[in-house]
Protein backbone atom coordinates (compact mmCIF):
# COMPACT_ATOMS: atom_id res chain seq x y z
CA UNK A 1 0.00 0.00 0.00
CA UNK A 2 2.80 2.36 0.98
CA UNK A 3 4.71 1.37 -2.16
CA UNK A 4 1.70 2.19 -4.32
CA UNK A 5 1.34 5.62 -2.68
CA UNK A 6 5.04 6.30 -3.26
CA UNK A 7 4.75 5.25 -6.90
CA UNK A 8 1.70 7.47 -7.39
CA UNK A 9 3.53 10.43 -5.82
CA UNK A 10 6.55 9.88 -8.05
CA UNK A 11 4.33 9.67 -11.13
CA UNK A 12 2.63 12.94 -10.16
CA UNK A 13 5.99 14.65 -9.68
CA UNK A 14 7.22 13.36 -13.03
CA UNK A 15 4.08 14.66 -14.74
CA UNK A 16 4.28 18.06 -13.02
CA UNK A 17 8.00 18.60 -13.61
CA UNK A 18 7.78 19.70 -17.28
CA UNK A 19 4.91 22.09 -16.47
CA UNK A 20 6.93 23.64 -13.64
CA UNK A 21 9.97 23.93 -15.89
CA UNK A 22 7.84 25.63 -18.57
CA UNK A 23 6.45 28.06 -16.00
CA UNK A 24 9.88 29.08 -14.71
CA UNK A 25 11.79 28.92 -17.98
CA UNK A 26 9.35 29.53 -20.84
CA UNK A 27 10.62 29.32 -24.38
CA UNK A 28 10.00 31.87 -27.12
CA UNK A 29 8.41 29.18 -29.30
CA UNK A 30 5.85 27.95 -26.80
CA UNK A 31 4.69 31.47 -25.93
CA UNK A 32 4.42 32.40 -29.61
CA UNK A 33 2.32 29.28 -30.19
CA UNK A 34 -0.01 30.07 -27.27
CA UNK A 35 -0.48 33.84 -27.57
CA UNK A 36 -2.69 35.58 -30.12
CA UNK A 37 -1.96 38.68 -32.19
CA UNK A 38 -4.66 41.30 -31.35
CA UNK A 39 -4.91 42.68 -34.89
CA UNK A 40 -4.93 39.50 -37.02
CA UNK A 41 -6.26 37.04 -34.38
CA UNK A 42 -3.81 34.27 -35.31
CA UNK A 43 -1.14 32.92 -32.99
CA UNK A 44 2.03 35.01 -32.83
CA UNK A 45 4.13 32.33 -34.56
CA UNK A 46 1.87 32.61 -37.61
CA UNK A 47 1.69 36.39 -37.66
CA UNK A 48 4.00 38.97 -39.16
CA UNK A 49 1.82 41.96 -38.25
CA UNK A 50 3.71 44.96 -36.80
CA UNK A 51 2.18 44.53 -33.34
CA UNK A 52 2.95 40.77 -33.41
CA UNK A 53 6.61 41.60 -34.13
CA UNK A 54 6.61 44.02 -31.17
CA UNK A 55 5.05 41.37 -28.94
CA UNK A 56 7.66 38.80 -29.99
CA UNK A 57 10.43 41.29 -29.17
CA UNK A 58 8.87 41.97 -25.76
CA UNK A 59 8.64 38.22 -25.03
CA UNK A 60 12.30 37.73 -26.04
CA UNK A 61 13.36 40.57 -23.76
CA UNK A 62 11.31 39.35 -20.78
CA UNK A 63 12.59 35.76 -21.15
CA UNK A 64 16.16 37.12 -21.14
CA UNK A 65 15.31 39.04 -17.96
CA UNK A 66 14.15 35.79 -16.32
CA UNK A 67 10.40 36.47 -16.26
CA UNK A 68 8.12 33.48 -15.71
CA UNK A 69 5.52 32.37 -18.22
CA UNK A 70 2.60 33.69 -16.15
CA UNK A 71 4.35 37.05 -15.64
CA UNK A 72 4.80 37.50 -19.38
CA UNK A 73 1.23 36.40 -20.09
CA UNK A 74 -0.15 38.75 -17.43
CA UNK A 75 1.83 41.71 -18.81
CA UNK A 76 0.39 41.05 -22.27
CA UNK A 77 -3.13 40.64 -20.86
CA UNK A 78 -2.70 44.02 -19.09
CA UNK A 79 -1.82 45.60 -22.46
CA UNK A 80 -4.22 43.84 -24.81
CA UNK A 81 -6.88 42.14 -22.68
CA UNK A 82 -7.54 38.43 -22.05
CA UNK A 83 -8.25 37.67 -25.71
CA UNK A 84 -4.49 37.70 -26.26
CA UNK A 85 -4.38 34.30 -24.54
CA UNK A 86 -5.08 31.48 -26.98
CA UNK A 87 -7.04 29.60 -24.30
CA UNK A 88 -9.08 30.96 -21.36
CA UNK A 89 -7.38 30.98 -17.94
CA UNK A 90 -8.37 28.34 -15.41
CA UNK A 91 -9.43 30.84 -12.75
CA UNK A 92 -12.12 33.42 -12.04
CA UNK A 93 -14.84 33.97 -14.60
CA UNK A 94 -12.71 32.34 -17.35
CA UNK A 95 -13.02 29.06 -15.48
CA UNK A 96 -16.59 28.87 -16.81
CA UNK A 97 -15.21 28.32 -20.31
CA UNK A 98 -13.65 25.08 -19.03
CA UNK A 99 -16.35 24.11 -16.54
CA UNK A 100 -19.39 24.52 -18.80
CA UNK A 101 -18.37 22.05 -21.55
CA UNK A 102 -17.14 19.53 -18.95
CA UNK A 103 -20.34 20.03 -16.94
CA UNK A 104 -22.36 19.60 -20.13
CA UNK A 105 -20.58 16.33 -20.90
CA UNK A 106 -21.22 15.17 -17.31
CA UNK A 107 -24.94 16.06 -17.50
CA UNK A 108 -25.24 14.35 -20.89
CA UNK A 109 -23.49 11.22 -19.55
CA UNK A 110 -25.75 11.18 -16.48
CA UNK A 111 -28.80 11.58 -18.74
CA UNK A 112 -27.64 8.71 -20.95
CA UNK A 113 -26.96 6.51 -17.92
CA UNK A 114 -30.38 7.34 -16.46
CA UNK A 115 -32.06 6.58 -19.80
CA UNK A 116 -30.20 3.28 -20.14
CA UNK A 117 -31.14 2.31 -16.57
CA UNK A 118 -34.82 3.07 -17.19
CA UNK A 119 -34.77 1.20 -20.49
CA UNK A 120 -33.14 -1.89 -18.95
CA UNK A 121 -35.66 -1.86 -16.07
CA UNK A 122 -38.56 -1.65 -18.49
CA UNK A 123 -37.11 -4.57 -20.50
CA UNK A 124 -36.69 -6.67 -17.33
CA UNK A 125 -40.30 -6.02 -16.40
CA UNK A 126 -41.36 -7.06 -19.90
CA UNK A 127 -39.29 -10.27 -19.66
CA UNK A 128 -40.67 -11.27 -16.25
CA UNK A 129 -44.31 -10.73 -17.25
CA UNK A 130 -44.67 -13.89 -19.43
CA UNK A 131 -42.95 -15.97 -16.72
CA UNK A 132 -45.60 -14.94 -14.28
CA UNK A 133 -48.37 -15.96 -16.71
CA UNK A 134 -46.67 -19.33 -17.38
CA UNK A 135 -47.03 -20.15 -13.70
CA UNK A 136 -50.84 -20.01 -14.07
CA UNK A 137 -52.64 -23.44 -14.34
CA UNK A 138 -53.18 -24.77 -17.89
CA UNK A 139 -56.56 -25.23 -19.46
CA UNK A 140 -57.69 -28.91 -18.67
CA UNK A 141 -58.23 -29.69 -22.36
CA UNK A 142 -54.78 -28.35 -23.28
CA UNK A 143 -53.27 -30.20 -20.32
CA UNK A 144 -54.77 -33.45 -21.58
CA UNK A 145 -53.43 -32.90 -25.13
CA UNK A 146 -49.93 -32.14 -23.85
CA UNK A 147 -49.98 -35.35 -21.78
CA UNK A 148 -51.08 -37.34 -24.87
CA UNK A 149 -48.30 -35.86 -26.99
CA UNK A 150 -45.69 -36.56 -24.34
CA UNK A 151 -46.93 -40.14 -24.01
CA UNK A 152 -46.55 -40.56 -27.78
CA UNK A 153 -42.96 -39.42 -27.56
CA UNK A 154 -42.25 -41.77 -24.70
CA UNK A 155 -43.69 -44.76 -26.56
CA UNK B 1 -39.22 14.58 -16.07
CA UNK B 2 -41.82 17.33 -15.52
CA UNK B 3 -38.99 19.78 -14.86
CA UNK B 4 -37.03 18.81 -17.96
CA UNK B 5 -39.38 20.41 -20.52
CA UNK B 6 -39.43 23.95 -19.04
CA UNK B 7 -35.67 23.70 -18.52
CA UNK B 8 -35.12 22.82 -22.18
CA UNK B 9 -37.40 25.71 -23.24
CA UNK B 10 -35.46 28.08 -20.94
CA UNK B 11 -32.14 26.96 -22.46
CA UNK B 12 -33.44 27.51 -26.02
CA UNK B 13 -34.82 30.96 -25.10
CA UNK B 14 -31.50 31.89 -23.45
CA UNK B 15 -29.56 30.80 -26.56
CA UNK B 16 -31.91 32.82 -28.79
CA UNK B 17 -31.42 35.85 -26.51
CA UNK B 18 -27.65 35.43 -26.78
CA UNK B 19 -27.91 35.34 -30.59
CA UNK B 20 -30.03 38.52 -30.68
CA UNK B 21 -27.63 40.27 -28.27
CA UNK B 22 -24.65 39.28 -30.42
CA UNK B 23 -26.38 40.57 -33.56
CA UNK B 24 -27.19 43.86 -31.80
CA UNK B 25 -23.55 44.20 -30.74
CA UNK B 26 -22.17 43.60 -34.21
CA UNK B 27 -24.68 46.04 -35.71
CA UNK B 28 -22.21 48.87 -35.00
CA UNK B 29 -19.96 47.64 -37.80
CA UNK B 30 -22.45 49.25 -40.18
CA UNK B 31 -21.58 52.74 -38.87
CA UNK B 32 -18.55 53.21 -41.12
CA UNK B 33 -20.40 51.73 -44.11
CA UNK B 34 -23.45 53.97 -43.60
CA UNK B 35 -21.29 57.09 -43.21
CA UNK B 36 -19.37 56.13 -46.35
CA UNK B 37 -22.75 55.87 -48.10
CA UNK B 38 -23.46 59.48 -47.09
CA UNK B 39 -25.74 58.76 -44.11
CA UNK B 40 -25.70 60.41 -40.68
CA UNK B 41 -25.81 57.83 -37.84
CA UNK B 42 -25.79 57.93 -34.04
CA UNK B 43 -22.24 57.63 -32.72
CA UNK B 44 -21.48 54.30 -31.05
CA UNK B 45 -20.61 54.33 -27.36
CA UNK B 46 -17.03 55.41 -26.72
CA UNK B 47 -16.02 55.22 -23.07
CA UNK B 48 -12.30 54.62 -22.60
CA UNK B 49 -9.57 55.38 -20.03
CA UNK B 50 -7.23 58.27 -20.73
CA UNK B 51 -3.69 57.41 -21.75
CA UNK B 52 -1.17 58.33 -19.03
CA UNK B 53 -3.68 59.93 -16.67
CA UNK B 54 -6.56 58.87 -14.45
CA UNK B 55 -10.15 59.12 -15.53
CA UNK B 56 -12.35 58.05 -18.37
CA UNK B 57 -13.28 59.83 -21.59
CA UNK B 58 -16.96 59.55 -22.52
CA UNK B 59 -18.00 60.68 -25.99
CA UNK B 60 -21.59 61.15 -24.79
CA UNK B 61 -20.37 63.87 -22.40
CA UNK B 62 -19.10 65.91 -25.36
CA UNK B 63 -22.60 66.75 -26.68
CA UNK B 64 -22.70 70.32 -27.95
CA UNK B 65 -19.18 70.04 -29.36
CA UNK B 66 -17.86 68.64 -32.62
CA UNK B 67 -15.59 65.67 -31.94
CA UNK B 68 -12.90 64.34 -34.26
CA UNK B 69 -12.35 60.65 -33.42
CA UNK B 70 -9.07 59.31 -34.78
CA UNK B 71 -8.18 55.60 -34.43
CA UNK B 72 -4.41 55.04 -34.43
CA UNK B 73 -1.48 52.96 -33.15
CA UNK B 74 2.24 53.70 -32.77
CA UNK B 75 3.19 50.88 -35.19
CA UNK B 76 0.98 52.22 -37.99
CA UNK B 77 2.82 54.03 -40.79
CA UNK B 78 -0.17 56.12 -41.88
CA UNK B 79 -0.58 57.34 -38.30
CA UNK B 80 2.94 58.78 -38.36
CA UNK B 81 2.17 60.41 -41.68
CA UNK B 82 -0.98 62.18 -40.45
CA UNK B 83 0.35 63.16 -37.00
CA UNK B 84 1.46 66.66 -38.03
CA UNK B 85 -1.83 67.44 -39.79
CA UNK B 86 -3.88 66.22 -36.80
CA UNK B 87 -1.80 68.28 -34.40
CA UNK B 88 -2.07 71.42 -36.48
CA UNK B 89 -5.83 71.00 -36.94
CA UNK B 90 -6.33 70.30 -33.22
CA UNK B 91 -4.46 73.50 -32.36
CA UNK B 92 -6.39 75.52 -34.92
CA UNK B 93 -9.86 74.32 -33.79
CA UNK B 94 -9.13 74.09 -30.05
CA UNK B 95 -11.10 77.16 -28.95
CA UNK B 96 -13.85 76.79 -31.53
CA UNK B 97 -15.92 74.06 -29.89
CA UNK B 98 -14.02 71.18 -31.52
CA UNK B 99 -12.51 68.32 -29.53
CA UNK B 100 -9.92 65.90 -30.92
CA UNK B 101 -9.61 62.44 -29.43
CA UNK B 102 -7.05 59.86 -30.50
CA UNK B 103 -8.03 56.25 -29.75
CA UNK B 104 -4.85 54.21 -29.36
CA UNK B 105 -5.71 50.61 -30.28
CA UNK B 106 -3.80 47.30 -30.15
CA UNK B 107 -0.70 49.05 -28.90
CA UNK B 108 1.84 48.88 -26.06
CA UNK B 109 1.42 51.76 -23.59
CA UNK B 110 5.12 52.56 -23.70
CA UNK B 111 5.18 52.63 -27.50
CA UNK B 112 2.13 54.91 -27.49
CA UNK B 113 3.85 57.27 -25.04
CA UNK B 114 6.94 57.43 -27.26
CA UNK B 115 4.72 58.25 -30.25
CA UNK B 116 2.91 61.00 -28.30
CA UNK B 117 6.25 62.53 -27.22
CA UNK B 118 7.91 62.23 -30.63
CA UNK B 119 4.98 63.81 -32.47
CA UNK B 120 4.19 66.29 -29.71
CA UNK B 121 0.54 65.23 -29.65
CA UNK B 122 -1.39 67.97 -27.90
CA UNK B 123 -4.93 66.55 -27.88
CA UNK B 124 -6.71 63.89 -25.79
CA UNK B 125 -5.46 60.32 -26.14
CA UNK B 126 -7.50 57.39 -24.85
CA UNK B 127 -6.51 53.75 -24.69
CA UNK B 128 -8.17 50.67 -26.18
CA UNK B 129 -5.52 47.94 -25.93
CA UNK B 130 -7.80 45.04 -26.90
CA UNK B 131 -9.36 47.08 -29.76
CA UNK B 132 -12.86 46.50 -28.41
CA UNK B 133 -14.25 49.68 -30.01
CA UNK B 134 -13.09 48.87 -33.54
CA UNK B 135 -16.04 46.59 -34.35
CA UNK B 136 -18.63 49.04 -33.03
CA UNK B 137 -17.31 51.82 -35.27
CA UNK B 138 -16.62 49.52 -38.21
CA UNK B 139 -12.92 50.35 -38.29
CA UNK B 140 -11.13 47.99 -40.68
CA UNK B 141 -7.63 49.47 -40.69
CA UNK B 142 -5.52 52.19 -39.16
CA UNK B 143 -5.61 55.14 -39.22
CA UNK B 144 -9.29 56.02 -39.58
CA UNK B 145 -11.00 59.29 -38.66
CA UNK B 146 -14.66 60.03 -37.93
CA UNK B 147 -16.45 63.34 -37.35
CA UNK B 148 -19.17 63.56 -34.69
CA UNK B 149 -21.54 66.52 -34.77
CA UNK B 150 -22.91 68.50 -31.81
CA UNK B 151 -25.89 66.11 -31.54
CA UNK B 152 -23.67 63.06 -31.12
CA UNK B 153 -24.09 61.79 -34.69
CA UNK B 154 -21.35 60.54 -37.01
CA UNK B 155 -21.42 62.55 -40.21
CA UNK B 156 -19.62 62.07 -43.53
CA UNK B 157 -16.81 62.08 -44.52
CA UNK B 158 -15.06 59.13 -42.93
CA UNK B 159 -11.33 59.25 -43.65
CA UNK B 160 -9.99 55.74 -44.31
CA UNK B 161 -6.29 56.58 -44.63
CA UNK B 162 -3.80 59.12 -43.29
CA UNK B 163 -5.89 62.29 -42.95
CA UNK B 164 -4.71 65.49 -44.58
CA UNK B 165 -5.25 68.93 -43.09
CA UNK B 166 -7.75 69.74 -45.86
CA UNK B 167 -9.78 66.55 -45.13
CA UNK B 168 -9.83 67.36 -41.41
CA UNK B 169 -10.96 70.95 -41.95
CA UNK B 170 -13.64 69.83 -44.41
CA UNK B 171 -14.94 67.14 -42.02
CA UNK B 172 -15.09 69.60 -39.11
CA UNK B 173 -16.91 72.20 -41.20
CA UNK B 174 -19.50 69.65 -42.30
CA UNK B 175 -19.98 68.44 -38.72
CA UNK B 176 -20.44 72.06 -37.54
CA UNK B 177 -23.06 72.65 -40.23
CA UNK B 178 -24.93 69.40 -39.44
Amino acid sequence: MRLAALAAGAALLLAAAPALANERHPTQGELERELVCPTCHTTLDESDAPIAREMKAMIRQRIAQGATKSEIEQELVDEFGPTVLGVPRKRGFDLLAWALPLGGIGVAAAGLAFGAWRWSRARDRGATAPQASSAAPLDPELDRRVDEELARFDA
Amino acid sequence: MRLLRPLAVAVVVALLGLLVWDMAQSDGSKVAKKVDAGQVVAAPKLVLPYHERDGVFDLAAQRGKVVVVNFWASWCQGCKKEAAALNAAARHWRNKGVVFVGVDVNDFRRAASRFVDRHDVGYTIVRDGPGSTLGKWGVTGLPETFFVDRKGRVVPPHVLAAATRAQLDEGIRRARRS
